[in-house]
């Protein structure tokens, strides 16, 4: 995304955002939390209210993507992109599924990461491990992604001013430094900053693309005269698609880990009731108005190629921005919001990564007998490092973005069966789960590296769970675990059942 | 009575329909008109089952999803695990 007017204003906002976030974090999200307890610094004492649970949530689940790369998606698909607002709607679907148990036996067993809940349901370090190796790497990928996000936005956004990697270690140092002060709180506190200034900077720029370069039906009526395919019915395998999208994205993302490590932080039901209740409206706000975005841009700049079309957002915002000096600074507000965007999913996919190295990696495999501080010590720790390797991989960044943003799903979705089966089925066994998971994971894998994203429609971290489902049935099925092995597994979970 | 929504059967069929009906695979292909608020018909079908979608998770959230109080009040977090 290039916006070469910005320049040097572009840096005075970018540098001023950052230590306003750095500032509030630190000012009111440091009090109160123990950085010697995993459950205090990991999931602010599973203390989150409603606002700040809500907030966290969608800013989290919205990344730069979202803003950069959705509208590009719309520019190239036509109102087939319209599938990115229900199947964000789906999410919350795909938490009904087993949020309402898992929130009540969290709080019971005080778990901190999704491997306590593989811990203590399975009894076996195999599971528990090739689960928690499963998501750090998906994490890891997903961290990736958004570093290399980061740069591009801030250095297409200074017009250079900003070279690529020292945007990426600014930012990223900002963020280290109040995740390692605040831990969750001051993600969560971060991360209602960034989803209001996500929100007013994407409801904004559609009302100024919309005065500036014609309304919806406009630009509808203009696909139709040149581009009549991306408004027309589309063919059966785009309605497949959509649907395999549904199921990718709203099953993926709710069990990403640092979604059901919200689940476990919400102080209470109620709460998470009233945030997944706001959140069934959010897609309409944002991946629905950057809809609106795209479509409006293919009247605005027609026949752009892929690659020019990723561009599009920048392209919009520099004749918006040329016209008056309100748009002008308004197009700033959009540029820290596209930074808001990116750093609010970073944050919380580092917080989720450091406490998986902390809690388990360290607490369950190096050193079991270590004691809290040790573990969230050493967490932080490897999290730096492993931030910095990424950030020389960040260095040469991948083609698009829109398409590096299925591959975390592939291997992330692959621990949902230990959850929807685990948490109603006691059947479901420890060789099940753990050929479920790895077949599951090498299917789609497999496909991604194979450089086939999909068969007739299906996404490969689609088929890889179908197959991870059957796997984990029917080995468990053929090699039950012993009796008292299910009686103990379904101990943890049949008292809320009554 | 705990309620909890995986337990309650009627709510995954009528979830399924909702999806179902939000995607065009039923309606004939390369048809645009009518146009309606910007959206061809089909997208406007669409927008309108992404809202009743919404509309039913509410319903679901507030209506078929109390577990925590029930559970709290029969015998406290603390003794659970010996509850069957």
């Amino acid at each position: 995304m290039k916006l070469p007017f910005i320049g040097w204003h572009g840096v005075i906002t970018i540098v001023a955002y950052a230590l306003f976030i750095l500032g509030s974090t630190l000012y009111l999200a440091t009090r109160g939390v123990s950085r010697k307890n995993l459950s205090s610094f990991y999931l602010a004492n599973k203390g989150l209210g409603p606002l700040l649970l809500f907030f966290t949530l969608f800013a989290t689940q919205y990344s730069g993507n979202t803003v950069i790369g959705y509208p590009a998606a719309a520019y190239r698909l036509g109102f087939a992109w319209w599938q990115s607002v229900p199947y964000m709607v789906l999410v919350i679907a795909g938490y009904l599924l087993f949020a309402p148990r898992l929130h009540v036996v969290s709080k019971k067993y005080g778990f901190v990461t999704p491997s306590d809940w593989f811990d203590k349901r399975f009894n076996s370090k195999a599971v528990t491990l090739v689960a928690t190796l499963l998501m750090a790497y998906g994490l890891l990928n997903y961290l990736l992604e958004q570093l290399v996000a980061m740069g591009q936005a801030i250095s297409g956004l200074t017009a250079g001013v900003i070279p690529y990697i020292y945007g990426v270690i600014f930012l990223v140092t900002i963020m280290l430094i109040y995740e390692w002060m605040g831990g969750m709180k001051a993600v969560a506190l971060a991360d209602f900053i960034n989803g209001v200034v996500i929100l007013i900077g994407v409801i904004g720029f559609v009302l100024l693309a919309w005065a500036n370069f014609g309304s919806l039906s406009s630009a509808t009526q203009n696909l139709i005269a040149t581009a009549p395919k991306k408004v027309a019915v589309p063919p059966l395998q785009t309605s497949v698609n959509w649907i395999s999208m549904y199921i990718l994205v709203g099953i993926g993302a709710a069990v990403y880990p640092h979604a059901i490590q919200r689940i476990y932080a919400a102080d209470s039901e109620k709460t998470l009731k009233k945030s997944l209740l706001r959140m069934a409206w959010m897609p309409f706000f944002t991946t629905g108005v950057v809809f609106l975005i795209g479509i409006i841009g293919t009247q605005a700049f027609p026949g752009l190629d892929k690659m020019q079309s990723e561009q599009l957002v920048g392209m919009m915002a520099n004749v918006i921005a040329g016209k008056s000096a309100f748009n002008y600074w308004f197009m700033m507000l959009l540029f820290s919001g596209v930074i808001a965007a990116i750093m609010s999913t970073t944050d919380s996919v580092l917080l989720s990564l450091s406490s998986l190295l902390s809690n388990d990696i360290y607490g369950k495999v190096i050193k079991p007998n270590a004691d809290e501080a040790e573990k969230v010590m050493w967490g932080k720790i490897t999290g730096i490092i492993l931030v910095f390797l990424l950030l020389l991989i960040a260095w040469k960044p991948p083609a698009t973005l829109v398409e590096i943003f299925t591959l975390k799903f592939e291997v992330l979705i692959q621990v949902a069966p230990a959850f929807l089966l685990g948490l109603y089925w006691k059947g479901l066994s420890k060789t099940g789960v753990l050929l479920g998971m790895l077949s599951g994971a090498v299917l789609a894998g497999g496909m991604t590296f194979s450089g086939m994203k999909t068969l007739w429609g299906w996404h490969g971290g689609v088929l890889g769970l179908g197959l991870n489902i059957v796997i984990s049935v029917v080995f468990s099925l053929l090699f039950p675990d012993k009796k008292e092995e299910q009686e103990r597994a379904e101990e943890v979970y049949s008292w809320v059942v009554r | 009575m705990v309620r909890e929504p995986v337990r309650i059967k009627w709510i995954w069929p009528v979830l399924v329909v909702i999806i179902l009906l939000g995607v065009p695979w039923y309606l004939p292909q390369g048809t645009i008109e009518p146009v309606i608020m910007g959206f061809p018909y089909w997208a406007f079908i669409s927008f309108l089952m992404t809202a009743i979608l919404s509309l039913f998770l509410g319903y679901v959230i507030n209506r078929c999803w109390d577990m925590e109080t029930l559970l709290d009040n029969s015998s406290g977090k603390d003794k659970g695990g010996e509850r069957k």
